[in-house]
């Protein structure tokens, strides 16, 4: 029986429909954290169900949690937007990516897009008929986008400049003074920055993280994503926002309306808990990802392989050019030899067939005995050299 | 200094006036909001304990992009037993609500088509929809007779013309005329004669008493018809927003795809709280039903002792009537809200949801 060779996404999915189907798998793959949702967020939403099941939403979602968005993105990111116009909620940041895409690109306009990158950018320039214009980074250079590269690839079809930092699946984060360069270069050329936050909570060593947004003269031009899902391990509350100057962010809103209407009551009500209720629960999981992450790069040395340092997110980026193998190949027999998914460099860009995303989104035990098993397929793969 | 390419955003905006048509909330905002599209229902306390014991369980990830196994498998069952159509689990998707359900399926499938077919007079998302991105559309006539469903030799005129996939709604989100099943198996047949085939959004047929005929009743196996709705209403899961895609297999993956892309998979929450609503919907439609065809009938009265035309619909749960703009604003002046027929495509229409505050919206007008 020949198998069709499955890629991008759905490559992702011939793996996780098999991952599903080992008793003892370990996942390093998807980009879902193992702790469950914090319990008085959990508690929130319960008595959303008993008491606001009800509620009214508009398409931007309620304005408490609008309220909260704005105090948030002010505490940590140093932007300022008023909740009543510069603020819409998303079905998670995934629905948020797809619209800002859809706000700013129509056909024929390009985007300038670091790569690699996570793939769902490229996925909504497609559907909005925009074209990906890639700026490439490397591993040995800890995937840093260069600006000079970026002002290079600006052409007169050039609408928007993409901005995820810290990146997936890369892990590098934008430093302080090659964001101002990159926003130079924006307003300089008059372009729309399009800038992913979702993982700014997660910052290692000394890195440091800066919103596009939030420097001088950038928030006229930038639409910000961020979501509540992996700072408050909620990714299946779907929730997440935009912000952004009231004028892109009407044409926003309306995008909302048209393509989902609004976001969940219960979830709209679970974040205003997770935004204004303690955060001793996020400091704890960002701490167990600094330790996860020491564990698995100490393996990864242990075994040779490189990768682009994780300045951020909650992953590394690993080399597995060695093998001589495609990594669509390398992922699948660790898959089936043994049992631990990670996902294929090829599943987010044609150009990184020699790298493999493993997240840190596993309990130490189980990391520890994922990347023991993942040596074992690795030494079988080299040996058959 | 101003953005050139701000401003060249905003203009490309301002121009499409689909994608700014205004839908009428999804909840009523308030006791006098008479416009919402969701029925307002408390929300049972088996369903508020199946959800919090799916979340306390640790039901808080993502879930697969269609839908979680078992609701896909309720939702086929529901709609097969409601309509006889054959959708099984393979055919559904769980969407985040019906507007989501209504943009998947005009962009993908239609993503298939050269046109799209669409009623004159329909549900502004539908508009909306198309807004997004723009598709080539053949507007069907609708006239206030029907209740603004298109006629079957309209239908049948644009497919001999080379439509080959429509966009009906049965009940119409207006007026909640439904085909009888004699037009239902008359539009089959012009599909199936031209290979043609149809999203069909189902929404308010469980509220037509007697049940209501629906396109896919007509196929031996899903192969050319959509149906779309919202999941289990009337059990108060209006502002969990949860719908549905029932599709052919062949369709189902460019959807989920794209499902994928816009917003990765269904609240895990929603999805349980649904999945308990499937258990508790046929008694509790059963009974809302009953209490709607009462009320409706009184304010059909109401407005008749009024002068006021009503358009002859189906749905229990909604009435069109023809009112001037004056009583239209004197409504507004006593607080009450209603969904605008204009932004439907019918101008002199107002619809109101089938409750009591209804009958005292009448009474505003005297
Ligand atoms: C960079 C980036 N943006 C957005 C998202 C979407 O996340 P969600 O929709 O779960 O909030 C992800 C998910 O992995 C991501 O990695």
């Amino acid at each position: 029986m020949s198998k069709k060779k499955a890629q991008g996404t759905n490559l992702l999915y011939q793996l996780i429909g098999e991952a599903r189907g080992y008793d003892d798998v370990i996942i390093m793959g998807r980009g879902d954290p193992d702790f469950d949702t914090p319990a008085h967020i959990v508690a929130a939403a319960k008595d959303a169900m008993i008491n606001h099941h009800a509620d009214s939403t508009p398409p931007e979602g309620l304005l408490a949690l609008r309220e909260a968005i704005a105090a948030r993105v002010k505490r940590v990111n140093n932007i300022d937007v008023d909740p009543a116009t510069e603020v819409v909620v998303t079905n998670g940041g995934q629905e948020a990516l797809f619209l800002m895409v859809l706000a700013v690109l129509s056909p024929g306009d390009e985007m300038i897009v670091p790569e690699p990158n996570y793939n769902t950018y490229a996925d909504s320039l497609r559907f909005a008929g925009g074209v990906k214009v890639e700026v490439q980074t490397y591993a040995e250079d800890d995937f840093r986008a260069d600006p000079a590269d970026v002002r290079a690839a600006v052409t007169n079809k050039t609408r928007a400049l993409l901005l995820v930092s810290p990146n997936n699946p890369a892990a590098s984060v934008i430093s302080p003074p090659d964001m101002r360069a990159m926003l130079d270069i924006a307003i300089e050329q008059d372009l729309i920055v399009i800038a992913d936050d979702i993982y700014d909570l997660f910052v290692y060593d000394d890195f440091e993280h800066v919103s596009p947004a939030s420097l001088p003269g950038a928030k006229e031009r930038t639409l910000t994503l961020n979501a509540l899902s992996k700072a408050y391990s909620m990714t299946g509350w779907r929730l997440g926002w935009i912000v952004g100057p009231a004028d892109l962010m009407a044409r926003v809103r309306e995008l909302k309306a048209a393509i989902s209407g609004g976001a969940s009551i219960i979830s709209q009500h679970a974040g205003i808990a997770a935004l204004t209720g303690p955060q001793d629960a996020v400091e704890m999981m960002a701490e167990a990802y600094r330790r996860r992450r020491r564990l698995v790069l100490d393996a990864l040395d242990a075994m040779g392989i490189k990768y682009g340092l994780p300045q951020g997110g909650q992953f590394v980026f690993a080399d597995i050019g060695f093998t001589g193998l495609d990594s669509g190949e390398v992922a699948q027999r660790i898959l089936t030899e043994q049992h631990v998914l990670a996902y294929p460099g090829s599943a987010f860009s044609k150009d990184r067939k020699d790298y493999l995303r493993m997240t840190f989104l596993q309990p130490e035990d189980q990391l520890i005995e994922g990347l023991e098993r993942m040596k074992v397929a690795m030494a079988n793969i080299v040996a058959e050299r | 200094m101003a953005s050139q390419t701000k401003a060249e955003i905003l203009a490309d905006h301002e121009s499409n006036s689909a994608l700014q048509a205004p839908l009428p909330a999804p909840v009523a905002r308030h006791v006098k909001d008479l416009g919402a599209d969701g029925l307002l229902s408390p929300l049972d306390e088996r369903i508020i304990a199946a959800a919090s014991e799916a979340l306390e369980a640790g039901q808080t990830h993502y879930v697969d992009v269609p839908g979680i196994a078992a609701l896909r498998a309720a939702i086929a069952d529901a709609l097969n037993g409601a309509t006889n159509s054959r959708y099984e689990a393979g055919n559904i998707i769980v969407s985040a609500g019906v507007q989501e359900s209504r943009f998947l399926t005009i962009q993908m499938i239609g993503e298939n088509y050269e046109s799209i077919g669409i009623p004159a007079v329909t549900h502004p998302g539908v508009q909306k929809a198309l807004g997004v991105r723009g598709r080539n559309v053949i507007s069907l006539p609708a006239a206030a007779e029907r209740g603004y469903l298109p006629p079957i030799d309209a239908i049948a005129e644009i497919v001999a013309g080379g439509c080959r996939l429509l966009y009906l709604e049965s009940p119409s989100r207006l007026s909640g005329a439904a085909y009888t099943s004699e037009e239902v198996g008359a539009i089959a047949e012009v599909l199936r004669d031209a290979g043609a085939a149809a999203i069909w959004d189902g929404g308010l047929a469980p509220w037509v008493d007697g049940g209501c005929s629906a396109l896919a009743s007509t196929e031996e196996s899903p192969t050319l018809i959509t149906t779309i709705g919202e999941a289990f209403p009337g059990t108060g899961l209006a502002s969990w927003f949860i719908g549905y895609i029932a599709s052919p297999e062949d369709q189902i993956p460019a959807m989920q795809s794209q499902k994928q892309i816009m917003a990765i998979c269904t609240s895990t929450a929603a999805q349980f709280a649904a999945l308990e609503a499937s258990s508790l919907f046929e008694e509790a439609r059963r009974l809302k039903l009953s209490q709607l065809a009462q009320l409706r009938s009184q304010i059909a009265e109401s407005a008749a002792a009024r002068g006021l035309a009503v358009i002859a619909g189906d749905a229990q749960n909604i009435m069109a009537l023809r009112v001037s703009e004056e009583a239209a604003a004197k409504l507004r002046g006593a607080g009450f809200d209603f969904a605008d027929g204009a932004s439907f495509g019918a101008p002199d229409i107002i619809r109101l949801n089938v409750n009591s505050a209804a009958l005292e919206a009448l009474r505003a007008l005297d």
